[in-house]
């Protein structure tokens, strides 16, 4: 029993000293475990790449709208946002998606009526996700979302500014937003689980921390089409794509 | 930039006035769609659907208030209609929603439309007062035996297309098909062809009493006691009220053959008694009736439940117990299945 007790740990000692050690900082070997975690994380991010690119298009920019209703709040005219281009033909409020890289978009995404637009125009959203919408203007909206396939998800009147709803959406493909009371007003909401990116007014787009591999890129517009594209990501450095929509 | 139209926005807001009273709200929301008269009619309107007139009393007082109060709260969806309409329970009370109910309720200015708050649920016996248009399948099957001597059983189904017509009246047709085993061996075949009329006598927002008098011809075989062999006419008195969350409805009738020969006169009455299990319209309802013909007496126990989101579809059974004359009486199931044919049938939440 005595040998046993010299050369071997005892199960009391091992315990007591694991009790101590763990909330301490004197004690290494957590540290170094997460250390080492971090460690790696870091090098498997820089070892990841980026798509980066550019959507343009030749079509024309669509027209202001000319506001006949509640024109105190929304004004005279609003501009056209089916399609944003610039003078150079750079498209804005596209969605480029990687097939195949997971991403986790906002499950409680914001819609805002705001002088009789919804804002943003066009953003990503997770499967399921709760959708809070409310208003800034003093007239009645509703945040009337639908499915591609014209199925109705909700429809909610948001007579006061201020107010705030939720509903938590189902069924796949994006989601259309349309007001009942102001029919120019569009908003889409595009649903993915995959990494995703909307082209900015100058129309460039940005896809971080992609593992080094071949994938599909698809492009999606409210009111253009693209074809999808094949690209090759490599570690460490951007791929730089570009779209031309039709 | 975003701080200017922020600061633009709340200007904006501060100086528009806001909708108080359920008149106000009307004309700022409502009004968008519906018209500022309930028409429904806009020069330029912004939904694809074109909306109900108000002014119509046929469409206007058809529904009771709960329909209509699902329909501000839920929107379009809630009540099978069009998502067009959006829902209004995040943004108003109980007690607003009420208020615009009523607010829509004078629309219609002619008071002779009986209201639908007085559509209390179908009984399985008592003749519910209420004009309808309403599709019903009847099933029953009674079963009866005497000492010393072989059982009865006797089933009938019956086809019944109720319609309204004028503002308080309705026709029915009523076809019965009938099996019966009292000639020893089975036969079936056609039953009294009944045609009836109702009219609303009276009727205010919670009470409403009808008279009618159906027609019960003779077209099921006598022979094979298919039918009564005679014309008999069946004059009818239905009433129904709410006492508290209770249905009460209650109908007298006087069967009144053309051959006394042939047929009976009887004395019938019948009381109903039931209250629904929730709110919602495809609630379960359950209910009770007192069931008389002449000396006999009867109690019929029974349960109902919507079948849909509107409960335009909706199912009851129950049966039918002798309390007086055993003998001549025999235990009776009874039940429906109706449709409520220009109601949309499903709803979403």
């Amino acid at each position: 029993m005595g040998r046993i007790s010299v050369v071997g740990i005892p199960r009391t000692s091992a315990s007591t000293t694991l009790k101590r050690c763990v909330p301490r900082a004197s004690c290494l070997v957590p540290g170094i475990v997460s250390l080492t975690i971090a460690a790696m994380t870091t090098a498997v991010a820089a070892q990841n790449g980026s798509i980066t690119g550019t959507i343009t298009t030749t079509a024309k920019g669509t027209a202001p709208v000319r506001v006949t209703i509640d024109q105190t709040v929304c004004g005279a005219e609003l501009p056209g946002e089916a399609i944003v281009v610039d003078a150079q033909g750079r498209l804005a409020n596209a969605v480029v998606i990687v097939t195949g890289v997971k991403r986790q978009h906002p499950t409680e995404p914001l819609v805002v009526n705001e002088r009789c637009r919804f804002a943003p125009r066009v953003q990503l959203i997770a499967p399921k996700a709760t959708v809070k919408t409310t208003s800034n203007d003093p007239i009645l909206h509703t945040t009337n979302a639908q499915l591609g396939n014209g199925r109705s998800l909700f429809n909610v009147a948001l007579p006061f500014a201020g107010r705030t709803i939720s509903r938590t959406i189902s069924g796949t493909g994006n989601v259309r937003l349309h007001c009942d009371t102001h029919p120019w007003m569009r908003g889409w909401m595009v649903v993915t689980s995959e990494a995703a990116s909307i082209s900015g007014a100058d129309g460039r787009f940005t896809i971080d921390d992609v593992p080094p591999g071949t994938y599909e890129l698809g492009v999606w517009h409210e009111a253009l089409k693209g074809a999808p594209q094949k690209v090759t990501v490599s570690a460490g450095k951007p791929t730089d794509v570009t779209f031309q929509l039709k | 930039m975003n701080l200017l139209l922020l600061v633009a926005s709340i200007a904006v807001a501060a100086d528009q006035p806001q909708p108080t009273t359920v008149t106000e709200m009307w004309t700022a929301w409502c009004a968008r769609c519906h018209a500022e008269d309930g028409s429904g009619t806009i020069a330029e309107p912004t939904v694809m659907v074109e909306p109900m007139d108000f002014t119509d009393c046929k469409v206007a007082s058809r529904e009771p208030d709960a329909d209509w109060e699902r329909a501000i709260a839920k929107g379009g969806p809630g009540v099978g209609l069009s998502p067009q309409m959006p829902a209004f329970e995040d943004s108003l009370t109980t007690a607003q929603i009420t208020a615009f109910v009523s607010h829509i309720r004078t629309f219609c200015t002619d008071t002779v439309w009986p209201i639908g708050n007085t559509n209390f649920p179908r009984p399985l016996i008592t003749e519910k007062a209420f004009p309808e248009d309403e599709f019903v399948i009847r099933p029953a099957i009674s079963h009866y035996s005497e000492r010393d001597a072989p059982s009865i059983t006797t089933g009938s189904l019956k086809a019944v297309y109720e319609r309204r017509f004028g503002r308080r009246s309705m026709f029915e047709i009523e076809v019965p098909f009938v099996t019966t085993n009292a000639l020893l061996t089975r036969t079936g075949g056609l039953g009294d062809i009944a045609l009836a009329v109702k009219h609303a006598v009276f009727s205010t927002n919670r009470q409403i009493i009808s008279a009618g008098v159906e027609l019960a011809m003779p077209t099921g075989d006598r022979f094979k006691d298919h039918g009564s062999g005679t014309v008999v006419f069946e004059p009818f008195i239905s009433a129904g009220t709410m006492a508290g969350n209770w249905y009460l409805q209650a109908e007298i009738k006087e069967e009144l053959p053309v051959d006394i020969l042939r047929a009976r006169r009887h004395f019938l009455y019948n009381v109903y008694a039931g209250r629904d299990t929730s709110a919602a319209p495809n609630t379960w309802t359950i209910g009770v009736e007192l069931n008389g013909e002449d000396r006999a007496v009867a109690v019929t126990p029974q349960i109902r439940k919507g079948l849909t989101g509107t409960g335009a579809l909706a199912a009851s059974a129950g049966v039918m117990l002798p309390l007086t004359k055993r003998e001549l009486q025999g235990t009776r199931w009874v039940g429906y299945l109706l449709w409520e044919y220009l109601e949309p049938v499903r709803a979403r939440r």
